[in-house]
């Protein structure tokens, strides 16, 4: 909608507006003329009051006024006795003069005030239109920062000018009082528009009567219990005037966005708080689980070594203790170094040294590593002889398939195959490592990632249980290298895959004299 | 008479440690001589003059790196480190220094005893003694005269580099080579860097030469360090 009236224009349409009264009342006067033998004065009379009503209705006051005023004329002058001539003989017609204009004057009053009525509604309309846009915008907008450039953008659409939301703590030190010295803000006027803003909570500038030599409207955003920031708004043109109920538009639109913005810094307080009672609760399942972990394996070798220092057991005893002991041992080992490698991806100091090498590699490494442990679980592997070199970091890759691996083994009944596959796809491989077990329940796909996360008792074949780590070690690997790793929707087992990009340090190709055909 | 008894001299600081390592050996019928420190180790090595030093890279007085290059200084005595997971790159300097091979804590009595065992045998021949001209390992036979390769009864045919690095990895028999010792063996110092040209090779030989490439048995990896040709030790 166009809002914008120049003044010429606004002069123009109130000359435009006394013409057509004229007009009307001279076409009155002539229709009276030509009917005068036909007609009764008081018909006359009537006549001129329509067309005055017609004036007031379509008009202002003026016009109205104007056009009472010559139809009492024309009616004086053309249809009292003595006609042609301003002298009123009998008294009565005053009476009707007087009706005539007060016709007119209640006639303009009324249309005006349906005129503004209609035009305030249209205001109001429009005003509901543009909070109502800018609201259902903030709504989806997720971040604070996504929210203050929405509501700068919706005012700055609104008035034709340049919009900017500045919050608490970007523009203002803590005093309250500076604002920075360059952008808006560069002007002094502004600086000092801003300053009385914030500490008033009302608008000042540019189309208010504070500080009004500030060529930029400063408008606070005013929370429930304070104000939170700033909107500046800089017209287009220094010569363009901002309307009343255009700034009280804009201030709608600041109050939204306040309102808006506090919900949105709360939510994100909270989140943080929520994020933090997690990370505690967490901390404390890593306690409990680490004590446990770490004292049942100590207790069994303390009680064999022990055992064994008695002196006293039978050969087979004693070559059970030991046993124990490097069972136990083991056990701790690999804890522990599950537990050192979810620091390192949880520090972020997870350094990941890519080199191209063949997948069968890493793969053959940790097969040969889980051989004594995976001995109930024969393992296929399908690598195909076309699958390119990978740019992995080795070592990390290997714990990759261990974790895998050993996780599937954990799950699964003893006897049941275990099965690795990778295939190039597009500019990456993805590996598989899929077993024929229970599978993870639906629901689980993403929870089994998480850390400590162990499976429910039902499903747990081994007693021997895990440190709850192996997977989310995973993840973070995979991560490291560019690729991501989920849980395969299948019908049978559970079957992981993970993805390594193709993407890594240069390859020097094999120069041609050391190529053999 | 004692100098038919080798003796060992283990470099470690952790109290624990050094008496399992001094207790194995021992039990195998070799003598220990033991040091808490880089430099009373230094000392023994070159006082004492053992067989064999098992030196701990994590010591509180020097680097294990300076360790080992001060023994090749003056030695060819066979070093073999002991150190972490996690510390891959330490052991590649250490081996790309000189030293013989590596242990990773924790490891085993089977798996101390024999890399004791096969770098005692290589410091038992005399520097640049020619190899024995037929190598032979599990099903594997390399005629080094002939330049023939066996699978059990089968002859395997390979290539020119992947009989050189077939027989550089013979030539480290038992013991670790890393990456770019075998890459300089190769294909030359050039190319020292060039690990992939040496992986791809290496699958190559595997599939020619293993039973099931995925499972080696005879060409082993060695996680961030290298590759290992067993001849039967371990």
């Amino acid at each position: 909608m166009k809002r914008a009236r120049g003044s010429h224009w606004w002069r123009r349409s109130r000359l435009n507006e006394y013409a057509s009264s004229v007009g009307i009342i001279a076409l009155t006067t002539v229709l009276a003329l030509l009917l005068r033998p036909h007609l009764q004065i008081t018909d006359v009379a009537m006549l001129f009051l329509l067309a005055v009503v017609v004036v007031a209705y379509r008009h202002r006051r003026g016009p109205a006024l104007l056009a009472s005023l010559l139809s009492i004329a024309a009616f004086d002058f053309g249809f009292i006795p003595p006609y042609n001539a301003f002298q009123v003989n009998d008294a009565a017609y005053f009476l009707t003069f007087g009706v005539m204009l007060a016709v007119a004057l209640t006639m303009s009053q009324l249309t005006a005030r349906i005129g503004e009525q209609a035009e305030d509604a249209g205001e109001r309309e429009r005003r509901t239109a543009a909070l109502y846009a800018l609201s259902r915008e903030l709504n989806a907008d997720g971040s604070l920062q996504a929210q203050t450039t929405t509501a700068a953008r919706h005012i700055s659409a609104d008035v034709g000018g340049e919009a900017l939301v500045f919050l608490d703590g970007w523009g203002k030190d803590s005093q309250g009082q500076a604002w920075p010295s360059e952008g808006v803000f560069g002007s002094l006027a502004v600086r000092v528009a801003a300053t009385w803003a914030y500490e008033h909570g009302e608008s000042a500038g540019w189309g208010t009567s504070h500080c009004a030599e500030s060529e930029t409207l400063v408008v606070p955003l005013r929370a429930a219990s304070r104000t939170i920031g700033m909107v500046t708004v800089r017209p287009e043109s220094a010569d363009r005037a901002l309307s009343e109920t255009e700034r009280r538009t804009i201030e709608a639109l600041a109050d939204l966005a306040a309102a808006a913005f506090e919900r949105t810094a709360l939510a994100e307080r909270h989140e943080r708080a929520r994020v933090e009672v997690e990370s505690e609760r967490l901390r404390t399942a890593l306690l409990s689980s680490l004590s446990h972990d770490l004292r049942t394996p100590l207790g069994s070798i303390e009680g064999a070594a022990s055992s064994l220092l008695q002196g006293d057991l039978p050969a087979e005893a004693q070559r059970e203790m030991a046993e124990t002991i490097l069972e136990e041992s083991r056990r701790m080992t690999r804890l522990v170094t599950n537990l050192l490698d979810m620091v390192r991806v949880e520090s972020g100091s997870l350094a990941v040294q890519k080199a191209w090498q063949p997948l069968e590699e890493a793969l053959g490494v940790a097969l040969l590593r889980v051989e004594e442990r995976l001995a109930t679980h024969p393992i296929d592997t399908r690598l195909p002889a076309t699958l390119p070199l990978v740019p992995i970091d080795e070592l990390l890759i290997e714990q990759v398939f261990i974790n895998l691996l050993e996780n599937a083994a954990k799950h699964t009944p003893a006897g049941t195959p275990i099965t690795v596959t990778a295939w190039q796809d597009h500019n990456a491989v993805v590996v598989e490592v899929a077993d024929r077990g229970p599978g993870v329940p639906a629901g689980e796909e993403e929870a089994v990632f998480r850390k400590f996360q162990r499976s429910s008792g039902a499903d747990r074949v081994s007693p021997a249980g895990g440190s709850g780590l192996g997977l989310t070690i995973c993840r973070g690997i995979i991560g490291a290298h560019g690729g991501r790793i989920w849980l395969e929707p299948t019908e049978v087992g559970a079957t992981f895959r993970f993805s390594l990009p193709l993407d890594g340090p240069r390859m020097d190709a094999m120069p041609a004299e050391l190529q053999e055909s | 008479m004692a100098t038919l008894a080798p003796l060992l001299l283990l470099i470690e600081d952790e109290p624990q440690m050094r008496r399992f390592l001094r207790a194995t050996p021992k039990a195998h019928g070799y003598q220990v001589v033991e040091a808490a420190t880089a430099r009373e180790g230094l000392a023994q090595a070159a006082g004492r003059n053992p067989e064999l030093i098992l030196l701990d890279l994590g010591l509180p007085d020097l680097d294990g790196l300076e360790v080992v290059r001060t023994i090749r200084r003056s030695a060819r005595t066979p070093v073999i480190v002991l150190s972490a997971r996690g510390q891959e790159q330490d052991k590649v300097a250490a081996l790309d220094l000189g030293a013989d091979d590596y242990l990773t804590k924790p490891f085993g009595a089977s798996e101390l005893l024999a890399r004791i065992r096969v770098a005692l045998r290589r410091s038992a021949l005399p520097p640049g003694a020619p190899t024995e001209p037929v190598f032979q390992t599990g099903e594997l036979r390399v005629d080094l005269v002939r330049r023939q390769v066996f699978r059990g009864e089968e002859e395997a045919h390979l290539t020119p580099t992947e009989y050189r690095l077939l027989a550089a990895l013979i030539r480290h028999a038992g013991r670790v080579s890393t990456h770019r010792q075998l890459l300089e063996e190769v294909w030359g110092a050039n190319y020292a860097d060039q690990s992939h040209y040496l992986r791809v090779y290496m699958a190559q030989l595997r599939h020619k030469l293993e039973r099931d490439p995925t499972r080696p048995r005879l060409l082993t990896t060695e996680p961030g360090v290298g590759y290992r040709l067993r001849d039967g030790e371990g």
